[in-house]
């Protein structure tokens, strides 16, 4: 049976800058509305696809040395970007897409500082435009 | 054309393409606040004119 094992290792860039080094949890979230297209006649519920709506979410340690986290994250508040998630390291491929959100925005940077642990950021990038790349 | 300064965007020192860059949604304006690449550009020096009038 081929199955696919992630050892959580993938490649982040927001902006088109990779913080992967940064990033403790990565969500990409693929919906589409359902349009309930019942009508009389029918026995059951039917459904049709409304918009796509996407979004990422990300668990970052939040860095503020030069060119970290803090530098990547918060110029884009209130701004549209685009943020790729790809499984591994290597080329893209079809077994290794890059998860593709063009035209995402960031409405929020909460920064959790807390006693005794590392600094967090959790950001979510609403909306954009969905694709995948399987080749390089 | 703007110059890469951090490996996190690319190798440092090779060009970025601005232009590519916004058509792919990026927001080049935050990756120049943010210190990731620069546009500095050699700055011409200035034409100065000879005032002097010891003969």
């Amino acid at each position: 049976m081929a199955t696919s094992t992630v050892l959580s290792n993938p490649v982040v860039t927001v902006n088109s800058v990779d913080i992967s080094d940064q990033v403790t949890s990565a969500i990409f979230h693929q919906n589409v509305t359902e349009l309930r297209a019942t009508a009389f006649g029918d026995v059951s519920e039917k459904y049709v696809a409304g918009l796509g709506e996407y979004s990422v979410e990300l668990e970052c340690y939040q860095s503020f040395a030069a060119t970290e986290t803090w530098a990547t994250l918060k110029a884009l508040v209130g701004t549209t970007t685009t943020v790729t998630v790809k499984p591994a390291s290597g080329a893209a491929s079809a077994t290794n897409p890059v998860l593709t959100l063009t035209g995402a925005f960031l409405a929020e940077l909460p920064t959790n500082f807390s006693l005794g642990a590392l600094t967090t950021a959790s950001v979510v990038f609403h909306g954009g435009t969905y694709s995948e790349v399987t080749s390089a | 054309m703007a110059k890469i300064i951090s490996p996190r965007v690319g190798t440092p020192g090779d060009e970025f393409d601005e232009d590519a860059a916004a058509a792919a949604g990026i927001n080049v304006q935050a990756l120049i606040d943010g210190g990731f690449i620069s546009t500095s550009k050699t700055a011409k020096p200035a034409k100065t004119k000879d005032t002097s009038t010891e003969e």
